[in-house]
């Protein structure tokens, strides 16, 4: 009587269990989801709402939407560039015996990642501002340059704050993602290939790379996904309101559309289309990476 | 061996002075934001951050008294709501967190697989994509401008979760079986006997979602209607607007707004960095 | 037993606590104007002791209340009772169905005492939605101590031409720059837009923004930093900003062009140029500059349309003081006193108390202020701030100083023509 009692208990328990998430996937995900896609071919304005089929996908494509799109590319293009080779080669670096050392470097460059958005760019501003003094103009200068406007002088410095922003606050984190990966890597393998006579170099591109792929796949796809729903960083720079569109991203076109000007159906056409886009590249990365094939 | 680290000494010479040099690098925006913090922030706001000011002189503005006092005694408010907001979600979400990734660890069940990369899957896509809904949703519920309407999609955290199901994963099954055996059910096992196990799990998350609510932005700016509901992340950023001059707000407030956070890192930083571990292991 | 009443509402009132009050929310994006109404309140609760107000005031930044507020009326929920709408967005407000309380009721009895073009700029389909601050009569700020080190008699520029000759003695004399220009916002071009006779938009609603005189006014600008090299881009982009007040404070232009409203900001965040500011009429186009010639003395520039939404639970009262507080000639006196704004009640213009001193004459060289304003104030021109108008100036703002001026990667004529077409889309 007991045990099929517990039996059943125990059947049952495992939906008890996962049921909060199910519930929360449903309301907080699915819906949206599926909301954006409804709100996607309607015009909504006060009092109104109607179907407008694919108005919405047709009047998107603009001067602003390959700005964003492009900026949204090139951002994220650039962050992986970086924020991928340099964090593994650091990793690899913070992987000897020496553990405190290590520990201490890994906490100090793991340090920016705690600050918040805001805080992050005011510092960056306020470092990076347009009068000679400012300390990167003033170190510019000292080498013989000119003071540049970071702010507001140009497509190439809006970009390069954007990504020096993102290059100080996650460095840290992906150390921390590619150490633990490498202390997944059996010790014995390094031993055996010392007693080869392997050199160090050798090492990396023969041991280390190949069994910290999953690893960096998967710090790659959340890189992309990350650098694809960008948003606050450019806001804190602009507000929003970027001279030309510099610092606009895909997602900060869908808030400017959505809450500034109210076009919600348009704005979450974007989203549809941003979701699409981030899908495709993920999957062409993906694949690149032979996530795909059957491996033995 | 001995040959070999002999051998070693200058190349690793070099890597940790390189090491070094970057770590100030990074250190730097900190540091000068610190310092800069005792200057008055107008200053600040037209010159940037210059070499003058990283010169400590700790009267030349009066940053830190001003924010008890500035905006009508606005940046308390700010801190108390962010404080809040932290308890309640780290609470709300590590409970129903572990709970959702225990299940998914411990038992065998038809849709286990399809649920945790379901879980998978929901960790990647970014909550930008889903605020215009999310807002409508909100606004349904009458929740704007409210604490739980800042909580709720924070909740059921699939970071979280997945973290708890490969702690969970771990529990030895003659615990589980001895609970049952004492006539407890799933229920009172989990929170008497696995929970207590999940401590280090717990701690790792504590401190990964406290940190998130704390630096929370996107969000709350949506949510958020009046004064009074400001955390400290849209409070601070209200500051940034040129129609104001609380710049020595601005620049005070976001030290005391961080440093409390990197106190915390340097006494639990094993939790940090093992709650970030867990995801990218297992790939 | 009345004015006992009276004395203990005002009391209390006066110690924040008011039983018999109506809570009133307030939105706004600058915290003059949240002084500015909560210092009207006790005035308004002493004459009217049966509709007495506690007043609640919420300053936002300037983008996010507009989306905030926006949001709220579209989704019905969470507006406030009033709210401050800047011109240049008041329009995304009145489409669909609109949210906000007609104000003519109480308008038109009073309304030929007003600058027409003023409320004009709020209507629509007849009522009037909002209610401005000020005409913001555009014009020149002359840094006189500069002026007078290069040899230059400000009451001597009246055309253009003239003040392109001043610039050019000013750089030579001195090395510092005549003026400088937004390049992330229309502060700079648009009102000349309007000075030359033209706009962005037609009556009709259609873009005009790339027709002929505008892009003979752009020109002009570019090649006061190009060709005559009078001019450089503001430092910070725009003039509400800390790094242009730093700059200019400390001397580092001769002259800018902007509403009167702008008064406020040099007494608040320049002081170093007190006593050294001069106001004076803009110069006008006289066909001698790019062949650009209009009959218009100056226009009518920013403003704010404050609104009552319809989600307020006291609409009526809300309405009272909206429009006692900025129509009636003690509010439209105070707005001079207290925030430098050339108010829009023109039978105002003439009353003695707009010439007592206060601390803008005070910052100011001109004894007359308002002398000088009412020679200028028939030749006025307006502009049409309806239907696309946000988008309009949004763009403006964002795209074309930007790229005519400083990345100079589009031709003046090149910028208008894109923004334009865009807009047309």
């Amino acid at each position: 009587m007991k045990q099929s009692l517990f039996q059943s208990s125990m059947r049952r328990a495992p939906y008890v269990f996962v049921l909060p998430f199910i519930i929360s996937v449903l309301v907080f995900y699915l819906y949206p989801i599926i909301a954006t896609i409804v709100m996607s071919f309607q015009d909504v304005v006060p009092g109104e709402t109607r179907f407008i089929g694919t108005a919405n996908y047709q009047k998107m494509f603009s001067e602003d939407f390959s700005k964003a799109l492009g900026n949204s590319f090139k951002y994220t293009a650039f962050t992986i560039l970086i924020l991928i080779p340099v964090p593994v080669i650091l990793a690899v670096m913070l992987n000897t015996h020496r553990r405190r050392t290590n520990a201490a470097y890994r906490a100090v460059l793991f340090l920016p990642s705690l600050v918040s958005v805001v805080v992050a760019g005011t510092i960056f501003r306020l470092m990076f501002a347009y009068s000679p003094r400012a300390v990167i103009n003033a170190v510019i200068v000292a080498l013989g340059g000119r003071a540049t406007d970071w702010v507001l002088g140009g497509a190439a410095q809006a970009m390069f704050l954007m990504v020096m922003i993102a290059v100080w606050r996650w460095t840290g984190v992906n150390i921390v993602y590619f150490l633990s990966g490498l202390q997944s890597i059996p010790s014995e393998l390094y031993e055996a290939a010392d007693m080869d006579g392997a050199r160090p170099l050798r090492r990396l591109f023969s041991i280390t790379l190949p069994l910290l792929k999953p690893t960096i796949i998967f710090v790659t796809t959340i890189s992309i996904f990350g650098g694809f729903a960008m948003f606050e960083e450019s806001f804190i720079f602009w507000q929003g309101q970027s001279p030309n569109n510099v610092g606009l991203t895909m997602v900060g076109l869908i808030y400017k559309k959505g809450f500034q000007t109210g076009s919600m159906g348009l704005a979450s056409a974007i989203g549809i289309v941003l979701m699409v886009v981030i899908f495709i590249v993920s999957v062409i990365a993906l694949r690149s990476f032979g996530f795909f094939k059957r491996e033995s | 061996m001995a040959l070999l680290t002999k051998r070693l000494r200058a190349p690793e010479a070099a890597k940790y002075v390189l090491l070094a040099m970057l770590a100030i690098l990074f250190l730097f925006p900190i540091y000068s934001l610190i310092l800069a913090s005792f200057r008055p922030g107008r200053d600040l706001m037209r010159y940037g951050i210059t070499f003058a000011s990283l010169a400590p002189d700790f009267f030349s503005g009066n940053n830190y008294a001003a924010l008890l006092t500035g905006h009508s005694g606005a940046y308390p408010v700010w801190y108390r709501n962010s404080l809040l907001l932290a308890f309640f979600q780290t609470v709300f979400t590590l409970g129903f967190s572990s709970f959702v990734g225990y299940g998914l660890g411990v038992y065998q069940f038809r849709a286990r697989n399809a649920l945790t990369l379901l879980v998978l899957f929901i960790m990647i896509v970014p909550l930008q994509i889903l605020i215009l809904p999310l807002y409508k949703l909100m606004t349904t519920l009458h929740t704007m401008n409210t604490f739980p309407g800042i909580l709720l999609p924070f909740i059921v955290s699939p970071f979280a979760i997945f973290f708890f199901r490969q702690y969970a994963v771990g529990i030895p099954k003659d615990f589980l079986d001895a609970g049952r055996i004492d006539g407890l059910n799933e229920y009172a096992i989990f929170l008497r006997i696995s929970a207590p196990l999940m401590t280090p799990a717990f701690g790792a998350m504590a401190i990964l979602v406290a940190q998130q609510s704390w630096n929370n932005f996107l969000w709350p700016l949506i949510v958020v209607r009046t004064g009074n509901m400001f955390t400290l992340t849209i409070g601070l950023n209200s500051l940034l607007t040129p129609y104001g001059n609380n710049y020595d707000m601005l620049i005070a407030g976001s030290c005391v707004a961080s440093v409390p956070i990197i106190i915390v890192f340097f006494f639990f930083q094993k939790y940090f960095i093992s709650g970030l571990s867990a995801g990218g292991i297992k790939g | 037993m009345r004015r006992f009443l009276v004395l203990i509402l005002l009391i209390t009132s006066v110690a924040g606590f008011n039983a018999f009050a109506t809570d009133l929310t307030l939105w706004t994006f600058q915290e003059l104007h949240a002084n500015f109404y909560q210092s009207m309140v006790p005035v308004w609760n002493a004459a009217n002791p049966a509709k007495q107000i506690t007043l609640k005031p919420e300053v936002f930044p300037y983008d996010d209340l507009h989306n905030k507020l926006l949001v709220a009326l579209q989704s019905g929920v969470g507006a406030p009772d009033i709210a401050d709408i800047e011109v240049s967005k008041f329009a995304n407000y009145l489409k669909g169905t609109i949210q906000l309380a007609p104000l003519n009721d109480l308008l038109d009895p009073i309304k030929d005492k007003f600058f027409q073009s003023r409320l004009a700029l709020y209507e629509k389909g007849g009522k009037y939605y909002g209610i401005d601050f000020h005409v913001g009569m555009e014009v020149m700020y002359y840094n006189n101590e500069i002026m007078k080190e290069a040899g230059v008699d400000i009451d001597k520029i009246k055309t253009w031409y003239d003040y392109i000759k001043a610039g050019q003695q000013v750089v030579a004399k001195t090395g510092k720059p005549m003026c400088t220009l937004e390049t992330t916002e229309h502060w700079s071009v648009y009102p000349l837009f309007s000075l030359a006779g033209s706009d962005v938009l037609d009556k009709n609603n259609k873009v005009i923004l790339d027709n002929p005189t505008n892009v003979r006014v752009l020109q002009m600008l570019y090649d006061m930093v190009y060709k005559y090299k009078i001019a450089v881009a503001t430092p910070g982009g725009f003039h509400h900003n800390e790094q242009y007040y730093g700059f200019m404070n400390d001397g580092g232009a001769a002259s800018i062009w902007m509403p009167l409203w702008y008064m406020g900001r040099f007494t608040d965040y320049m002081p170093d140029l007190k006593g050294k500011m001069a106001i004076r009429p803009m110069p006008i186009f006289d066909g001698s500059v790019n062949g650009i010639k209009s009959s218009f003395l100056s226009t009518g520039m920013g403003g704010t349309g404050t609104a009552v939404t319809l989600q307020s639970k006291n609409i009526p009262l809300a309405k009272s003081f909206l429009v006692w507080v900025k129509g009636s000639k003690e509010g439209n006196i105070a707005i001079w006193q207290q925030l430098g704004f050339d108010p829009m009640r023109w039978d105002v213009w003439t009353d003695p108390a707009m010439r007592e001193p206060n601390k803008f004459t005070r910052y100011f060289q001109n004894n007359d202020i308002f002398g000088m304003m009412v020679a200028v104030k028939n030749g006025l021109n307006t502009t049409v701030v309806s239907g696309n108008y946000p988008d309009v100036i949004d763009i403006l703002k964002r795209n074309v100083s930007y790229q005519a001026l400083v990345e100079q990667s589009k031709t003046p004529e090149q910028a208008l023509k894109d923004a334009a077409a865009q807009l047309r889309k």
